[in-house]
């Protein structure tokens, strides 16, 4: 238990050092504003006392202008401290919600499992709610302060009824704490759920097309509603533990409030203080129930601030797959030697700067695999070289080599800011002819994913946009599948055409891609079975013949 | 024609909720009788306390301390345990309302026209049902509660104190007109911040979604720190939207204060008076100084929570506005009477655009394989569409066995398009969503079907294998088998393919075309082809080109015609080089 409450721990003391000014500041004018409503009752007091009991006009003038007075250093006092206050929890929220947002797109890859509707969850509800901590801080403080200020009014008048509240309140708080790990478990619980019921209505809401597809939005909408029941069950878990707790807090604190009136009614009668001063006392043991209340509360705040900032943590503190890139290759010579990772099971490649290689993987695994190490090198045996160096140890910002996901992701915008990805401004008419991509006119808006595209221009458009990259090494799986086979011919022409010079890898079992090659690379079983012209190949290797020829 | 997802009005956000209440009348009248009980619990104990000024006063003895302290004790007890049913009463009212919303939001989401969803970007929706799902539920379970106590205890604390000296009671309500000034004064400035607040977040979760989904490109471009400048954009403007309406709500808290000061003032001006006259005791003014401060809290909450009320309001109105989209809806439907699927005139262009389809008929008899075949931008994926019943057709019909497409059940027509998606949970779940409650037997058989079965059960835990989003990560050919066996556990009379096997690659391709032939065995098939092995193996091979049938004919009678077709053919076969 306490080992995996650090992470959170540490989370919400950062929020806390970090936004120290603001923080202090709106804390002390919290503070203000709390013992500026604590000495209200006890105005009142001295109100019945001095003016109604006497029926002095004087007095009543004089201690209404106090009243006055009163209200306004309270209401200045709690409109900076609020505002400090907010300011600090917004920019803490902002600044969370950034640090997870470039956690998760670290140029070295975040190693984390969690699915994309829980990465929102955390992005939003959660970064919210840890940052709601430095709303609680200042109001315990404040809470404490208007409990000592009332426990001093009450030693002036009386010093009995004042030990009373200094020896109940403490006693009374620890009696109700006993319930925060119980009621903190439910929230978790709660909180665990509800995140479930996000992430499959985000899961249901990406996979709507396959799911209309098939008439199964019913089915879908009731394993939802299975889930929304546990949640709810859930909920109303937690729910009874907090209820439970909130009447039992409130049954002690009025209890201690009234013990505290009873005995001072019955110093009263006993003429021991005065009725002006009852009212005080009154009035003080009954405003004590709200910061009586509030530091009560306190462990169940902390706890939902804690499940969030652990949850946060989880994502900020996971680890990063690829090492620091320090290397700085010359060439974009790759080479692979006895490189087994998953299916692949030794395998050597090697292309040479200007080259136009095709690989050919029987197996659609195998090809992914090399795709996967290629983009992400990790967990592998063997030598995986970019100009010499070790593939994942090379500085990624020098971008010798490029590899255009399969599964193509373009973004809200123009085609332009989808092709010129970086705002270049360098022509781009020449890509797209090449990727025949041309009746995408250049100006279309690109809805969210490029969903106003279709399969095959969407395709076209990742590829326009990765030939656009001029990237000396350029590495392309399966381009052409969504493009029928008139146009794959004219594409594979313009690919070669544009990639004169540079180095290219065209993963893919398309004839007429590989008929572009200067040579073709094949693999099965995870290791290179043959090697040479697609002519050649064809003409004399049956295996290849049946895998590629149609 | 808006881009946005609709937003429910805030007379129709009140019609869903007064509907909600009836349906739930006894529960609802139990939770306000809890709530009502605590509410006087909490009012006692500064009346008991009046009358015993008076007592002190008047120089009573010791003893009469007794009925105050029994009172007090017993207003604390029942208080407490009326406060703890209230609660919860009111909380599992809340929750259970919020679950039956957010159940039938995700089912009407689901049903929403692919045009519209595709318009308003996914990320609108995303955000309604996580970020506004949890707005109201915290809404719910933390404030609500303590809104409906704050009220009750508001009215009962003013009966009080009209109960005392209805002199008193007016004085008190002084305040009252303050406090609605403040919030008019407040809600109609507030409206419009929280408006434009929400439409931040929702942009800021829309580009994070965006981001997260495409992180494999955002990495191979570099554009990681493109990307956070965007986030950090839109999230800062969230920020400094929230922060100004927070500005304003400060503003309106000092009215609140003035309220209650001059509330505060006025009762003890007038009780100061009414004592002077020997109108009323000292012990009731007292009592009911005492009530009205005791009401500050409460009230201010009620203010406060106004604001929160009303941001889970503009929730409430984004669920609700789901709800009252117009859905495609397939409740039951028509049985077909036949399995022939028919195009007949059929003409369509999507929002503003050209025509995509221009009078296409065509006609699948039952069993037959037909494959439509054209170049890029011909409007196959149209036609698949308004086949399968995506889309309706701006004029003409598409029907099956006589009846319309969009109005057969479920279970009638399927398409697998190019599009996959591996739903997270384990891989039996995922079959499951074409026949739910399908036998472990069906499902291997389906799977086997589609030369899948023996992948699937070496996976780690077999077909109980997580996958998906965050679970073993399946390749794309993997995830297209799986669609093809979802068709299989449905078992459709009439499916229609748009290039469900090109996202494998070619090599994985010829697999997924014998799993494709396998899930079509018997049934009426439209399938629509950039490989042409597929169309040479069809029954019949249509040939569209601008949205217009040019050629109609089975493979060998086309290519001896010389036509269209025949190019396509000659372009293929070209690549072999054989």
């Amino acid at each position: 238990m306490s080992s995996n409450a650090k992470p959170g721990t540490a989370i919400l003391r950062r929020a806390v050092a970090r936004n120290g000014k603001r923080l202090w500041l709106g804390t002390v004018l919290a503070g203000i504003y709390q013992i500026s409503a604590a000495l209200i009752p006890v105005l009142i007091g001295v109100i019945i006392d001095r003016a109604v009991e006497t029926g002095s006009v004087t007095a009543l003038l004089t201690w209404i202008a106090v009243l006055v007075g009163l209200f306004g250093v309270l209401a200045v006092s709690y409109r900076f401290s609020a505002r400090n206050l907010q300011r600090a929890i917004a920019e803490e929220g902002h600044r969370l919600r950034v640090e997870v947002a470039a956690k998760i797109l670290h140029p070295r890859l975040v190693r984390t499992d969690r699915p994309a509707g829980d990465l929102l969850t955390i992005s939003t509800t959660d970064a919210d709610y840890t940052s709601y901590v430095l709303d609680h801080l200042p109001r315990v403080i404040s809470a404490a302060l208007a409990v000592v200020v009332s426990a001093v009014t009450l030693l002036v008048i009386s010093a009995p009824l004042g030990v009373i509240v200094l020896v109940a309140t403490p006693i009374m708080l620890v009696t109700l704490n006993l319930a925060a790990p119980l009621i903190a478990n439910r929230i978790r619980l709660q909180q665990d759920q509800a995140g479930r019921t996000t992430a499959l209505a985000t899961d249901l809401v990406t996979g709507l097309r396959p799911l209309r597809g098939i008439g199964a939005q019913d089915a879908a909408a009731e394993r939802y509603r299975v889930v929304s029941r546990e949640a709810l069950a859930a909920t109303l878990s937690a729910a009874r533990a907090q209820n439970a707790f909130q009447g039992a807090s409130t049954m002690l604190s009025t209890l201690l409030a009234g013990g505290i009136a009873i005995a001072a009614g019955w110093f009263a009668l006993t003429d021991r203080i005065t009725v002006g001063q009852f009212i005080m006392v009154i009035g003080s043991a009954q405003f004590l129930i709200e910061p009586f209340g509030t530091l009560a509360i306190v462990p169940r705040w902390y706890a939902a601030a804690r499940a969030s900032a652990d949850r946060v943590a989880s994502v900020l503190n996971a680890g990063l797959i690829l090492p620091e890139g320090t290397a700085d290759p010359a060439t974009s010579e790759l080479r692979l030697r006895g490189v087994k990772h998953g299916p692949l099971a030794g395998l050597d490649l090697h292309v040479r700067p200007g080259e136009f290689v095709g690989v050919v993987a029987y197996r659609p695994a195998e090809a992914e695999a090399l795709v996967r190490l290629l983009t992400v090198p990790d967990a592998y045996e063997g030598d995986l070289l970019l100009g010499g160096q070790r593939l994942e140890e090379v500085d990624r910002a020098r971008r010798l080599m490029h590899v255009e996901p399969h599964q193509t992701d373009l973004f809200t915008g123009s085609l332009a800011s989808n092709v010129d990805v970086h705002g270049t401004g360098v022509e781009f008419a020449e890509v797209i002819r090449a990727a025949a991509a041309d009746e995408v006119g250049l100006d279309t808006p690109i809805a969210e994913r490029g969903s106003n595209l279709s399969g095959g221009q969407r395709q076209r458009v990742a590829l326009a946009r990765a030939l656009f990259a001029r990237s000396p090494l350029l590495v392309l799986h399966d381009p052409t599948t969504a493009v029928d086979a008139v146009t794959e011919h004219a594409i594979a022409g313009g690919i070669r055409g544009l990639r004169e010079g540079h180095s290219t890898i065209v993963i893919t079992s398309s004839p007429a891609l590989l008929a572009a090659a200067d040579r073709v690379v094949v693999i099965e079983d995870g290791t290179v079975v043959a090697e040479g012209a697609h002519a050649d190949l064809s003409a004399r290797d049956d295996t290849y013949r049946q895998a590629i020829l149609r | 024609m808006t881009d946005q997802l609709t937003v429910a009005t805030p007379g129709e956000s009140r019609a869903w909720l007064r509907t909600e209440l009836r349906t739930r009348k006894t529960q609802a009248a139990l939770t306000l009788t809890a709530g009502v009980l605590a509410a006087a619990a909490s009012t006692i104990p500064a009346y008991a306390l009046g009358l015993l000024v008076d007592r002190i006063r008047a120089g009573s003895d010791a003893g009469a301390i007794v009925p105050v302290a029994v009172v007090l004790v017993a207003a604390a007890v029942v208080g407490g345990i009326a406060t703890a049913f209230g609660g919860y009463l009111t909380a599992r009212l809340g929750s259970q309302i919020l679950a039956d919303l957010r159940e039938r939001t995700i089912a009407r989401a689901l049903r929403l026209p692919a045009q519209v969803l595709d318009r308003a970007g996914r990320g609108d929706l995303l955000s309604r049902v996580s970020a506004d799902i949890s707005a109201i539920d915290r809404a719910v379970s933390e404030v609500l509660p303590g809104m409906i106590s704050a009220l009750l205890l508001a009215g009962i604390s003013l009966a009080a104190m009209i109960g005392i000296d209805w002199r008193l009671g007016l004085a008190g309500a002084v305040a009252v007109p303050l406090y609605a000034i403040g919030l008019r004064w407040y809600l109609p400035r507030a409206a419009p911040s929280y408006a434009a607040e929400r439409v931040a977040i929702a942009d800021r979760s829309q580009v994070f979604v965006e981001s997260m989904q495409g992180t494999r490109t955002v990495h191979a471009y570099g554009l990681e720190d493109r990307h956070l400048g965007s986030i950090e954009g839109l999230s800062a403007r969230a920020r400094d939207i929230s922060m100004n309406v927070f500005a304003l709500y400060t503003r309106f808290v000092w009215r609140i204060n003035r309220a209650e000061l001059t509330g505060l003032a006025s009762v003890l001006v007038v009780g100061f008076l009414l004592v002077r006259h020997g109108v009323v005791s000292v012990g009731a003014v007292s009592a009911a100084a005492l009530l009205f401060h005791r009401l500050f809290n409460p009230i201010a909450l009620v203010m406060v929570t106004f604001d929160r009320v009303q941001d889970a309001g503009a929730s409430l109105a984004r669920l609700v506005g789901v709800l009252d989209m117009d859905v495609e809806r397939r409740d039951g439907g028509t049985a077909p009477a036949g399995r022939e699927l028919v195009l007949q005139d059929v003409s369509f262009r999507y929002q503003g655009g050209p025509p995509v389809l221009s009078e296409v008929s065509l006609r699948v008899a039952p069993g037959e394989v037909v494959a439509l075949v054209g170049s890029t931008g011909a409007g196959k994926t149209t036609a698949a569409s308004l086949a399968a019943g995506i889309l309706r057709p701006e004029s003409g019909y598409a029907t099956v066995g006589g009846v319309a497409v969009t109005e057969l059940p479920a279970d009638s027509v399927a398409i697998v398009s190019q599009e996959t998606h591996v739903f997270t949970g384990p891989l039996a779940e995922d079959l499951r969503l074409a026949r739910p409650g399908a036998s472990t037997g069906e499902v291997s058989a389906a799977l086997d079907r589609v030369g899948a079965l023996a992948w699937a059960r070496d996976l780690p835990d077999g077909l109980d294998t997580v996958v998906g989003s965050g679970g073993h990560q399946l390749t794309a050919a993997q995830a297209q088998q799986l669609a093809l066996a979802r068709v299989v556990l449905l078992d459709p009379p009439v499916v229609v393919l748009d290039e469900a096997t090109a996202e494998a690659g070619s090599a994985g391709a010829r697999d997924l075309e014998q799993a494709a032939a396998a899930a079509l065995r018997g049934r009426t098939a439209l399938v629509v082809a950039h490989r042409l092995t597929q169309a040479a193996s069809a029954d019949r091979v249509i040939v569209l080109d601008h949205g217009r049938v040019v050629e109609s004919g089975s493979h060998p009678e086309l290519i001896a015609a010389g036509g269209r077709y025949a190019g396509f053919w000659a372009a293929w076969s070209a690549t072999d080089r054989r």
